[in-house]
């Protein structure tokens, strides 16, 4: 999923200074899983928004919603009578839902609540980490299902460097070496001869270096 | 500040604390007129919002008895 964090409430807050109604719109897929920005956060945040209108004088009308997904225009122009009400948008989806919510209602103002921060998964209650790095060509089958491109500090793909300590990453000793989780994986596999290949220089082009990305599919297409 | 009573919302488990309280009823203790309970069938029933929107609606302390 996309894990992302609530940005800290001040900064909110001096977001909102200069606008009235205020339309608090949630997602209910990544940001609810990993609960920054679901309809309980979106409640929560709505209650503290309308306690600090109180207490610092700020007028504010807030009203709710939560969507499906922010992601999808299906879900997002249902909005359009809470939309039309609003003088502004806070967003508690990712970045993806932050922008298209204003690419589906271009004439309103569309401000971010939470930070955006990686792809992960739930290792436990109240744990998320870091798993890919969304690079656009994916070589999992070489390194035993770990990532170096997301979790190696420095994406190396023949590793590891000199900065593995005992397990651990010289960036910080909480941080695993991706490199040593790789040779432990393809160790208990027993296929450690994988790590005689060496994966040469590889084109960056399908990741962030070549520029934005987007996919067609024509079969797909109506 | 002498004249101030809190309002409080007690948020009360119906399996202790309000039988707690029942008790203290039947018994004819008081407690002041400006606690509100709230009868919950367990306090892991009591969420943030529960909370928050009894600060939102103006009480000074939320008592959470279970």
């Amino acid at each position: 999923m996309i894990v992302a964090e609530r940005k800290p409430y001040e900064e909110i807050k001096e977001m909102l200074s200069g606008y009235k109604n205020i339309l608090i719109v949630g997602c209910g897929t990544c940001v609810s899983v990993c609960m920054s920005g679901g309809e309980k956060e979106v409640g929560i945040l709505a209650s503290e928004l309308r306690m600090s209108s109180k207490t610092d004088g700020k007028d504010w009308e807030i009203e709710e919603a939560t969507i499906e997904r922010q992601c999808d225009r299906e879900y997002i122009e249902p909005l359009k009578d809470k939309v039309e009400k609003a003088d502004v948008i806070l967003s508690m989806g990712c970045g993806v839902g932050v922008q298209f919510i204003s690419e589906v209602f271009p004439a309103k103002i569309v401000l971010p609540a939470l930070n955006t921060e990686f792809y992960g998964a739930t290792i436990s209650e109240g744990v998320w980490a870091e798993r890919c790095g969304g690079c656009g060509n994916c070589i999992l089958h070489l390194t035993g299902g770990i990532c170096p491109v997301a979790r190696c500090s420095k994406s190396l793909f023949n590793g590891p460097c000199g900065g593995s300590n005992k397990g651990k990453c010289e960036i910080n000793p909480e941080v695993d070496c991706a490199w040593q989780l790789i040779y432990d994986r393809l160790k208990a596999l027993g296929q450690l001869d994988k790590l005689k290949e060496i994966i040469p220089p590889r084109n960056w082009s399908s990741s962030r270096d070549g520029g934005p990305r987007k996919i067609i599919r024509e079969d797909l297409k109506l | 500040m002498n004249d101030y009573e809190p309002k409080i919302v007690a948020f009360c488990c119906e399996y202790c604390a309000y039988t707690a309280a029942d008790t203290a009823g039947s018994a004819r203790m008081e407690y002041p007129s400006t606690v509100r309970i709230i009868h919950l069938l367990s306090t892991g029933k009591v969420d943030t919002l529960h909370l928050l929107r009894a600060f939102e609606k103006g009480v000074d302390a939320a008592f959470v008895a279970g």
